[in-house]
């Protein structure tokens, strides 16, 4: 805990944060703007945060922003942090951060296949990772429907249902 | 697929599928969650070489090609692969609720609904997942139709092969595989 109020410090005096929240003794979640997420990030991977775990994506529809969520690991102290921004909907773009993360190459892959930001510097980002020849919106957004498109490209088998009982309802 | 009443084998025909049934190189294919039953129907607690059955690691060596759950656009290309590098006669059994229509990715963007649409089954073991007991009797069941020569999924394949590249083409838009590891 010791080493997690230490670090809920300097990241305060350091950066303007949006918001802190701590959902567990060794989790802490900072919001970010997008401006200074690339120097809150360079700044952990200095001072022990050398994993990045997880980039991925929060459509929230409603709000018309996509929220990007990165995870960064510390193997020494066992903290995780969870650093959040927000970038519009409408242009889902940002900046790459395989400059920091190298590894962050195939999450941002991942991330463009599935819920269309771009990611500028990486050009490898824009390469379909999972899906073949998709055609359509990106899957995870909210305004794409699987169940029609399901119904569009593969076929149902029409269902007859033959062993359902009659039953009577005794009143 | 449907069988015909009547026998139209002939004689050696009738033999040779004697001599296939009993000897089924099986290759399968993990696609889903269910392939986790394949390892006790394989060892000693079920024992399917006590059906005369044996695993086999490449396509072109096996008779029977199991389809063990949910299949992805992208396996699927992979499955048709396979499945046309196999020699004939082959047979094809589908394995779990998943390919049979679906199953609880009924509505998924990523996965088929139904495999018969793409590839002749011969056998559908139905299930969420089924147990090796259901599997085993279900080779069971296909040793008896290639006995009689009820499993013709393969012909099927070869006289309506414009129908199966129509679905596959309509749901996979191209089958050939394209693999950013093999460019
Ligand atoms: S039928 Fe059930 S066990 Fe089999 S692949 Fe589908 S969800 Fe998994």
């Amino acid at each position: 805990m010791n080493s997690m109020n230490k670090l809920v410090e300097e990241l305060k005096g350091r950066f303007t944060l949006l918001e802190v929240l701590l959902p567990d003794q060794q989790q802490l979640i900072v919001d970010i703007d997008q401006m200074h997420l690339h120097a809150l990030l360079s700044h952990l991977k200095a001072t022990g945060f050398r994993q990045l775990s997880l980039l991925t994506a929060v459509d929230w529809i409603e709000e018309n922003t996509f929220q990007l969520v990165y995870i960064v690991f510390n193997w020494d102290t066992g903290i995780h942090v969870l650093v959040r921004t927000k970038l519009p909907r409408d242009k889902a773009v940002f900046r790459t951060i395989t400059g920091i993360y190298p590894g962050a190459q195939y999450y941002e892959r991942d991330v463009h296949e599935f819920f269309g930001v771009a990611f500028e510097g990486n050009v490898m980002s824009f390469k379909p990772l999972f899906l073949e020849l998709w055609d359509e919106l990106p899957p995870m957004r909210k305004d794409f429907d699987p169940e029609a498109y399901s119904r569009e490209k593969f076929p149902e088998r029409p269902y007859v249902p033959q062993f359902v009982p009659k039953v009577e309802v005794v009143e | 697929m449907t069988t015909n009443s009547k026998d139209m084998r002939k004689t050696w025909e009738k033999i040779a599928d004697y001599f296939r049934a009993h000897s089924i190189w099986m290759k399968w294919y993990c696609t889903g969650c269910g392939a986790i039953e394949m390892p006790p129907t394989m060892t000693s607690r079920f024992d399917m070489e006590q059906l005369g059955m044996g695993p086999m690691a490449t396509p072109r060596q096996a008779d029977v090609l199991l389809i063990t759950g949910y299949l992805s656009a992208k396996t699927l290309r992979r499955v048709i692969y396979s499945y046309e590098q196999m020699q004939d006669p082959k047979y094809v059994v589908g394995f779990g609720s998943c390919t049979l229509n679906g199953g609880i990715y009924f509505d998924s963007y990523a996965t088929m609904t139904r495999l018969d649409h793409y590839l002749p089954v011969d056998l559908y073991i139905a299930g969420c997942m089924p147990r090796p007991e259901a599997i085993m009797n279900a080779f069971d069941t296909l040793i008896k139709m290639i006995e009689k020569g009820e499993a013709k999924g393969w012909r099927h394949y070869q006289e309506n092969h414009d129908w199966y590249r129509k679905n596959q083409l309509h749901s996979l838009k191209e089958v050939y595989v394209k693999d950013e590891f093999h460019e």
